[in-house]
């Protein structure tokens, strides 16, 4: 992630004080997070069996992790033995020198790109423009960010910061449509957004995405998304590139399904997305299967970037079973005020706090988990049965060793915050303990349960990524 | 290099700390396939704004097709090589012009073709999944750039849920056993609700999708 000095979860504090009194950021906040639940609510509950599916889930992001080594060795051979040429980056340089190396030997003029959050993580673009190419983001909201130089705010939902009339200004001023007024329409701003895009994805040299999850049993990708634009860059251009952090491998196409059966469900409250594309190798040129379309060369970067070292934590890897489905940013009291800008990184909300501590240095990141209620909304909300909140506790106990003047710092978060406290505790004392024994679904308030749960003392015992990253320190690497 | 540094980082953060898997819970079967399937199929694709008509003869299918080639005010067409026996679709659409020359580039080519129609190898009853395969004379692009996509599901098609992908991937594999290089689900036309949050169809891809149920034994 590259951090700046007006975007960075360095100024956390500082930018949710201002995000938490700015009351049209607000409203919106207020309206897309309940918008997102109720549609997931509703979702949830015509789901037939839904704790069993949740829990086969889990077990299959588990399984990855516990065989994670292997199944990438896997992975790279099928995926190398179906045509696709795998790279390896330790960090985010190396992935933008890999990426930005196929746009060179492949001659890009123009890039398109679908949404990927781990492409914005390696702050992807910039190296891409400095060989010269244009570089466009297709998805819709991450189209109108770009223009309007802005980071994504959610990650489903990239510009629910902006209304109507903000794109129509945006699009006057960045399309060229001197005429467009403000009063357009959602659909016809859509339509011209459609159009844009198209020239691009016909002329473009090069596709980059992110992956959903990728299947170590047949070397594919799996791409979900709702508008098409994936598909146009895996269709169009005659290369393309997909750049996967390396937990999100899935061992067997059975456990892709058992993913596939919930992760819509718990992102858009979706059956299944609009289109979910798996992806294997390059478009076939032998008789008697010769293709006439699909990119003709495919890449697959896989990313660590401060992942692999997180798997010796016991406690702190459950972060990367995590397949990004956003549902605990919208269950939060505290993003539900803030919004996604505040935390100063391309993750957000709940399980946004966790990664960015995880991957960004910790002088960068020590306000982010004190930026939290334990109010144990996000526990109750994952599919997957992340308990973020444990995973917070754990935070703050690093960053206390680290720093022994820091434990007052969430106290100082909540009496900067009175409103997400006085929310997040309101909530709680609304509900009686016995909570666990409802279902599991968005918009119900937090059951004490987990709110006592994670108030445990934390163990001192350093762990064995903390060692890790104290050796890397000293040692460089 | 980073390719062992990775795995080695990995390998010892397992050993430092190995991780036991639970066993997970038994998959909760899939829903049984009765005579109501259509109906249950119909009823999934209502809410994505996607009608189901059902066809019992070739002859009604390629009305179907040509009533919807109508509707959306069709003028061209492209078509995939390969459809399912017995059906005529070049002379159910045959006041339209076809794009089949697809070789000089196949986004080019149907980047203003009104029309896409294809076939589902398999249709899922509980998310309204639409399970296309590509390969040859299956190109990607028509089920995507068209404006309007129509899928023909011969009854055959029909499955309960995405659980049957597995099956499907490896029932295309090729003779080395690779799966195919591409397979897409499509539920629904395209879609967004970036803006304000205000559901709009049809963004990048088709915004009108139309499915024809072919009801009889292919
Ligand atoms: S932590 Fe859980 S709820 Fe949050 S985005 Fe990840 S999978 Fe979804």
């Amino acid at each position: 992630m590259v951090l700046t000095d007006t975007f960075t979860p360095r100024n956390f504090r500082g930018q949710s004080h201002l995000a938490a009194r700015d009351a049209r950021l607000r409203a919106i906040l207020d309206h897309a997070t309940r918008y997102f639940m109720t549609k997931r609510g509703v979702a949830l509950e015509a789901f037939a069996d839904r704790e069993d599916h949740f829990g086969r889930a889990r077990v299959a992001r588990l399984a990855a992790l516990s065989r994670l080594p292997e199944l990438l060795e896997r992975l790279e051979r099928n995926a190398t033995a179906a045509g696709t040429r795998v790279h390896w980056a330790r960090d985010a340089a190396q992935a933008r020198e890999i990426v930005a190396g196929i746009a060179r030997d492949c001659g890009a003029k123009v890039v398109v790109k679908g949404k990927s959050m781990v492409s914005e993580e390696i702050a992807l673009n910039p190296a891409l423009e400095a060989t010269g190419a244009e570089v466009w983001e297709t998805d819709l909201g991450e189209f109108i960010v770009q223009l309007a130089q802005e980071p994504p705010s959610h990650i489903i939902a990239p510009c629910i910061h902006m209304s109507r009339a903000d794109v129509a200004a945006l699009f006057r001023e960045k399309l060229g449509l001197a005429d467009l007024a403000d009063a357009a329409s959602i659909p016809e701003l859509t339509l011209l957004a459609r159009r844009a895009l198209r020239e691009k994805f016909l002329a473009a040299d090069l596709g980059v995405t992110g992956v959903n999850m990728a299947v170590a049993e047949t070397g594919s990708v799996v791409l979900v998304e709702n508008e098409g634009n994936i598909r146009m860059s895996t269709t169009c251009p005659p290369v393309h590139v997909a750049i996967m952090s390396l937990e999100k491998v899935a061992a067997t196409l059975e456990d892709a399904a058992d993913l596939l059966r919930v992760l819509p469900r718990s992102a858009t409250g979706q059956r299944m997305s609009s289109y979910v594309s798996v992806l294997t190798g390059p478009r076939r040129t032998e008789e008697p299967n010769v293709e006439l379309d699909g990119p003709r060369e495919t890449h697959l970067v896989i990313l660590d970037n401060g992942r692999a070292e997180v798997l010796a934590d016991p406690v702190l890897r459950e972060a990367l079973l995590c397949f990004r489905c956003g549902a605990c940013l919208n269950s939060c009291p505290v993003y539900q005020t803030v919004g996604g800008h505040a935390y100063g990184s391309v993750y957000s909300g709940p399980i946004g706090t966790l990664l960015s501590s995880l991957l960004l240095p910790t002088e960068d990141t020590r306000d982010l988990p004190f930026g939290c209620t334990l109010c144990g909304a996000c526990k109750k909300t994952c599919p997957l049965g992340i308990d973020h909140p444990k995973l917070m506790l754990r935070l703050r106990e690093r960053v206390c060793a680290g720093s022994p003047g820091l434990a007052g710092v969430a106290h100082a978060f909540l009496a900067l915050h009175p409103l997400a406290y006085r929310l997040a505790v309101g909530a709680a004392r609304a509900v009686d303990p016995g909570l666990n024994l409802l279902p599991r679904l968005p918009g119900l308030p937090v059951g004490l349960a987990s709110f006592v749960d994670s108030r445990q003392p934390p163990r001192l015992k350093t762990p064995f990524s903390a060692q890790l990253r104290r050796s890397r320190k000293k040692g460089g690497a | 290099m980073s390719r062992q540094q990775i795995l080695d980082t990995l390998r010892a953060g397992l050993a430092a700390a190995p991780l036991v898997v639970p066993a997970p819970p038994a998959r909760p079967a899939s829903l049984p396939m009765g005579a109501d399937a259509w109906a249950r199929l119909a009823e999934v694709l209502a809410p994505l704004d996607v009608r189901l008509r059902l066809a019992a003869t070739p002859a009604e299918a390629a009305q179907h097709v040509a009533d919807i080639a109508r509707e959306r005010a069709a003028t061209s067409y492209t078509r995939w090589d390969d459809m399912p026996p017995g059906l005529d679709m070049d002379d159910a659409l045959a006041g339209l012009s076809r794009v089949s020359d697809l070789g000089g580039g196949c986004c080019h080519a149907l980047a203003h073709v009104d029309l896409g129609l294809t076939f589902a190898h398999a249709a899922l009853i509980d998310s309204g999944s639409l399970v296309l395969v590509a390969g040859r004379g299956r190109p990607r692009a028509a089920s995507l750039l068209p404006p309007t996509h129509v899928c023909l599901v011969p009854r055959s098609a029909l499955a309960p849920d995405v659980s049957a992908l597995p099956g499907l991937l490896r029932g295309h594999a090729d003779t080395a056993g690779l799966p195919p290089s591409c397979l897409n689900l499509v539920t629904g036309p395209s879609s967004t609700a970036d803006i304000e949050l205000v559901l709009v169809r049809g963004v990048h891809g088709p915004g009108a999708l139309d499915v024809v149920g072919l009801d009889w034994d292919i």
